[in-house]
């Protein structure tokens, strides 16, 4: 079976520092131009409806990748964020990989030398929290191995993302046990995502802010995350919208 | 051959019939996995299924089990840091146990063994391998309340059962490279968080257990001829949860 991959290590060695979401963007992208066998990476918002945002890029092409799409309005990245599922070209020459979005695969052609292409979403459960985008001025897979390290780095990428998002102390990184929310395992908990869900129809309110809640009474408390989550799936404990 | 075994002869054609059916049109993999545990248990006289994708991080994580009960679950869950499930994920070969109360499996597993010991209603397990290309994705695990071994033609049904569930999630769309696998198995895993949240809500919504949380998610989905996954994901994005919740349960046609 896998061990983690160089990416993702680097990620989960930064720990949760309580930085804000362009930090968190800035270290993933650098970790992956590092780990793996590509040129440059960004991440970017692609939400359809509200705001589209480029968190951060490693250079002007990478920058580019991003701006052509929400220009064009069509792109590997935005196949990857409505679709939850990576997008991995490795040749943007070979025209039956670029069928979704001819566009951008021309404007790509004629504006930078940017060959092969792979897009990761940034998923949690529904909700798409941006794509990160690899690309490489050469064509090519990435090896199995480096593909499953992107994919588990961008997952990893994604609970970094929603904890910026869901952070119930901001700033005050005097150890929160952000660990304990970027450890994968617990995050993984079956617990965890039927609370969320409960919690959501408790308050009528989003998945995101529900966990948000979730982990803002699990600061208060000084308790871990996955106990709440079991007292909330147990009905031991009740979220209302006079809490806090 | 005597009426019992022509009887599951009958239900195994049925079974493969059935699951051919569903690779055909555009399918739902976590749909596709579900009806394979049901189907495990069925076949195999087994108490309890369940099926475990490793992540891109090389973890076990359940994402379908004939009882969405905590318990089986849990058990499927722990696996993740050790059991007959990791090992036969890290071997990519079959991992038998005839019996987890004797004190080689406690030594081997203690926390999993435990965890068996404490549930009280399994003795034995069985874990086949989701193979692909001298490796393992997965595990179909198969719970049994009294020890003993599989016959081997169980065996080779339920690995026959393992593989036809590799074969769904690679060929939810065309396999192209080994990339695709870790594409599919990624959605997959994402689809099963998205149940686990509907699950919470229709749980709350309806005053219902996660067990039938989930079995009134399956029969609307499969009465409307809707996709399991999008389903779900409607009920944590939209208002259909109350239409849910309302659906009719069927039958249930699954031991436990």
């Amino acid at each position: 079976m896998a061990e983690l991959g160089t990416v993702t290590q680097a990620l989960l060695a930064g720990g949760d520092d309580g930085v804000d979401a362009h930090a968190v963007a800035e270290r993933i992208c650098r970790a992956c131009v590092t780990g793996l066998d590509v040129d440059g990476a960004v991440i970017s918002i692609l939400t359809a409806t509200v705001s589209r945002e480029t968190l951060w890029a490693t250079d002007p092409t990478a920058e580019l990748l991003e701006e052509l799409q929400f220009t064009l309005n069509e792109g590997a990245c935005m196949q990857a964020a409505t679709t939850g599922t990576p997008v991995l070209i490795a040749d943007l020459h070979h025209n039956s990989n670029t069928q979704r979005w001819p566009i951008f695969a021309a404007a790509l052609a004629e504006q930078t030398d940017v060959r092969a292409l792979f897009a990761f979403p940034l998923q949690w459960g529904t909700m798409n929290l941006g794509v990160l985008d690899l690309y490489r001025k050469t064509p090519g897979r990435l090896s199995t191995a480096q593909c499953r390290d992107a994919i588990s780095a961008s997952e990893t990428g994604a609970l970094m993302l929603l904890g910026v998002r869901t952070d119930p102390c901001h700033k005050d990184a005097d150890g929160d046990g952000g660990g304990s929310w970027l450890d994968h395992a617990p995050s993984s908990r079956a617990e965890i995502h039927q609370a969320t869900g409960i919690v959501l129809a408790q308050l009528g309110v989003s998945a995101a802010q529900a966990l948000a809640r979730m982990r803002g009474y699990a600061f208060v408390e000084q308790r871990l995350l996955i106990d709440v989550a079991r007292d909330v799936v147990s009905r031991r404990l009740q979220f209302t919208e006079e809490m806090g | 051959m005597s009426p019992a075994e022509s009887g599951r002869e009958h239900l195994i054609t049925r079974a493969f019939v059935s699951l051919a059916d569903t690779l055909v049109d555009e399918y739902d993999v976590i749909d596709l996995l579900d009806r394979l545990v049901g189907y495990s248990v069925e076949l195999l006289a087994a108490d309890a299924a369940g099926i475990v994708l490793a992540d891109a991080r090389g973890r076990l994580r359940a994402v379908a089990a004939s009882s969405e009960d905590a318990q089986l679950m849990e058990l499927l869950q722990l696996q993740s840091d050790q059991g007959p499930c990791l090992d036969c994920v890290r071997s990519g070969s079959p991992v038998t146990v005839i019996d987890l109360t004797v004190p080689a499996a406690a030594d081997r597993w203690p926390v999993f063994a435990a965890a068996v010991a404490d549930s009280a209603a399994f003795r034995s397990v069985h874990a086949l391998p989701l193979r692909l290309r001298g490796e393992a994705i997965g595990a179909l695990n198969l719970f049994h309340r009294h020890p003993g071994p599989l016959p081997p033609v169980d065996l080779s049904l339920g690995q026959a059962l393992a593989d036809v569930a590799t074969i769904g999630i690679l060929s939810e769309r065309a396999v192209r490279h080994g990339e695709i696998l870790n594409e599919q198995l990624q959605a997959a895993l994402n689809s099963r968080v998205i149940i686990e949240q509907a699950k919470g809500v229709l749980t709350q919504k309806g005053k219902l257990s996660m067990d039938s949380a989930f079995d009134r998610l399956r029969n609307y989905a499969r009465s409307r001829n809707l996709r399991l996954s999008e389903v779900a994901r409607q009920v944590v994005e939209t208002d259909i949860a109350d239409d849910v919740v309302a659906t009719q349960v069927a039958r249930t046609r699954r031991r436990r």
